[in-house]
């Protein structure tokens, strides 16, 4: 019993799910699901950056268009084959991400989130704008891709593709948090005063999480290309960053499997809204309000209170309120949150 | 007797106000060194300034032979020389446990390829960093608080996981900002003895920065004592504590306030 609610049940079911699912269900379904596996390593990505590494960046959403744009260009111009253009155009929006750890280093809090946040504005504005390489705001495109000599097709090819790099990447995220560079993320993100003084290099770890994070939403990025067989700026707008980031609060920041659950269910979300036609917008960003406000920590947190097995290295600090109490009980008060010296 | 740390004519000023004026001092090997003053007399700025986390105007650090200024305060930390603060610094959004795991960041070599592979290096390496956190924890009678996340602890509690985990990566000089502040009596006394221990059993220096006089006068083997910027008397802790100077810049200090 214990074993079919524990996570790796639940892993186990998720990507037994999606495997099969070509077998049975129609295009529409076999797209979403496609959409949940891009979303998953799109949280999985940006929750290494905010919530580990404690990084308020918004490029995500740009780091995904450059993927994407990377890869359909070198596809339109140079007349790539898919499986070179993919790489490089990862490889270009894991460049850019760690170019945005170089004001990281000097910024924190809103500061950053203001580079950042203009960082993909600008990169927007290439998009729409840039026409003679980028085709401007009607998007492009590009050339279809050749599986051959599998026997499968472009849909089934990138389908496929995405549940390999979703689960990869999967175990990627987690193993490197439960390892030193987790806990120099987590370090930096708590207290990075202290981090340093423990030798931990923040410039080092802070470009780690930028190129991480890159790299992820590089592949999202490069599979979307593929899947959608269209590039366009509007896919990579503010909207699509605050999906981004809504994915890792409805999971929860600093959880490897809460970006999982946060991917899955925004996707999720966004197509029953897109079903009864309701404002994305509204829907969304009401939400999302209401987990900023309510449950921070998101719903990996209702899981772990509710079903064995789910603990993961790492807590996030809120996690068990309840047991603290005795602890504290030697006369002395605890600390509020302080400021560094 | 060498000098562990030795700080050569340092001068800080924020903004056009002094607050490190020509500081000198010779800290001893395997000593505990107490650093009093009043209120703004520029200990923490001193603190600061040794472990690299402000550069100063004007002057020179040495760890031993090896000369510190310039250097980024992780290279410092890696040559042996490290800190507590003086508001509580545990991450805590780790246990206990992870937080001295993280004393050990610079024991681990494998870096993000180790880690995604989870190399057989790699898992030795973190086997050895928990079993050391584990011993460390026991050290100060702390393990059965492994597994607590770090803000679960009172703060006396937290002061001496903070202490323990600058204590971890077997480091030559440790530099405390004040680490009684706000712990209860009984806690002080526990403290105390485990400076003495520290300092006997491991020959760790401690610079201490203190506003508990009692403890300061206890503990130390030797005093610097600063006021508004400047070094005015140093010498061992009777010494310093009849010093006139000393006694006039605490007093005058009281009339002010
Ligand atoms: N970052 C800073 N910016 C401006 N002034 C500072 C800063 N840090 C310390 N000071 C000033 O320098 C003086 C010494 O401060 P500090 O070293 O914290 O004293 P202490 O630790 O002995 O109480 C004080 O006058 C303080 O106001
Ligand atoms: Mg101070």
């Amino acid at each position: 019993m214990r074993a079919l609610l524990g996570k790796k049940a639940f892993l186990v079911l998720l990507f037994g799910t999606l495997l099969l699912l070509p077998f049975g269900a129609n295009k529409y379904y076999v797209f979403a699901a496609n959409l949940v596996m891009l979303y998953i390593i799109l949280a999985l990505g940006l929750n290494l950056l905010i919530g580990f590494a404690g990084q308020l960046a918004f490029a995500n959403a740009a780091m995904y268009g450059i993927g994407a744009y990377g890869t359909g260009l070198l596809m339109k111009h140079f007349a790539l084959p898919y499986w070179l253009s993919a790489p490089a155009g990862v490889v270009i929006a894991m460049a850019a991400g760690t170019l945005l750890a170089l004001p990281a280093l000097r910024l924190s809090g809103i500061y950053l989130a203001l580079t950042t946040l203009a960082f993909a504005q600008f990169t927007f504005w290439v998009m729409t704008h840039w026409t003679s390489v980028t085709f401007g705001a009607g998007g492009f495109v590009p050339p279809p891709i050749d599986f051959a000599p599998l026997p499968i097709n472009q849909e089934q090819g990138i389908y496929y593709l995405s549940w390999v790099a979703a689960l990869l990447l999967y175990i990627v995220a987690k193993n490197a948090m439960e390892s030193p560079i987790g806990r120099a993320f987590v370090a930096i993100r708590d207290r990075d005063v202290a981090a340093q003084s423990l030798g931990v290099d923040l410039f080092r770890y802070k470009a780690l999480a930028f190129a991480m994070s890159g790299f992820y939403a590089g592949v999202a990025g490069a599979l979307y290309c593929g899947m959608l067989g269209f590039v366009g700026p509007e896919s990579f707008d503010l909207l699509q960053m605050v999906m981004h980031k809504g994915a890792v609060v409805l999971g929860g920041m600093g959880s490897v499997l809460g970006a999982v659950i946060g991917g899955t269910l925004l996707t999720v979300i966004l197509e029953l809204v897109k079903e009864f036609k309701f404002s994305i917008e509204i829907a969304f960003g009401g939400l999302l309000m209401l987990f900023v406000l309510f449950q921070p920590t998101g719903l990996v947190v209702f899981v772990k209170r509710w079903l064995p097995g789910w603990e993961e290295r790492l807590h996030h600090a809120e996690d068990d309120g309840a047991e603290r109490a005795p602890v504290a009980a030697d006369g002395e008060s605890r600390p509020q949150t302080q400021a560094g010296d | 007797m060498s000098a562990a740390l030795r700080i050569e004519n340092v001068s800080v000023s924020f903004g056009g106000v002094s607050a490190l004026d020509e500081v000198s001092a010779d800290f001893p090997q395997g000593k505990i060194i107490g650093i009093i003053g009043p209120n703004g007399a520029g200990k923490t700025t001193l603190l600061n300034v040794i472990c690299q986390m402000s550069p100063p105007d004007k002057g020179e650090v040495f760890l031993g032979e090896r000369r510190l200024t310039g250097m980024k305060p992780n290279q410092v930390a890696a040559l042996g020389l490290r800190r507590t603060f003086q508001a509580s610094q545990l991450f805590a959004g780790m246990t206990v446990l992870e937080n001295m795991m993280t004393g050990l960041h610079l024991m681990s070599t494998t870096g993000l390829f180790g880690a995604v592979f989870r190399t057989r290096r790699m898992r030795d390496e973190e086997a050895e960093m928990r079993r050391r956190a584990m011993e460390a924890l026991d050290y100060v009678g702390f393990a059965h608080f492994a597994h607590r996340p770090g803000n679960a602890l009172s703060f006396g509690q937290q002061r001496i996981v903070e202490i323990a985990r600058t204590l971890i990566y077997e480091p030559k000089v440790v530099l405390l900002d004040e680490p009684a502040v706000g712990l209860s009596v009984n806690r002080v006394a526990e403290l105390d003895a485990l400076l003495r221990r520290i300092r006997d059993e491991r020959g760790v220096t401690l610079v201490m920065i203190e506003h508990v006089i009692r403890l300061v006068m206890e503990v130390s083997d030797h005093i610097v004592v600063l006021s508004s910027g400047r070094k005015i008397a140093e010498g061992d802790p009777s010494a310093v504590r009849n010093d006139p100077t000393v006694v006039e810049a605490y007093l005058g200090h009281q009339a002010h306030a």
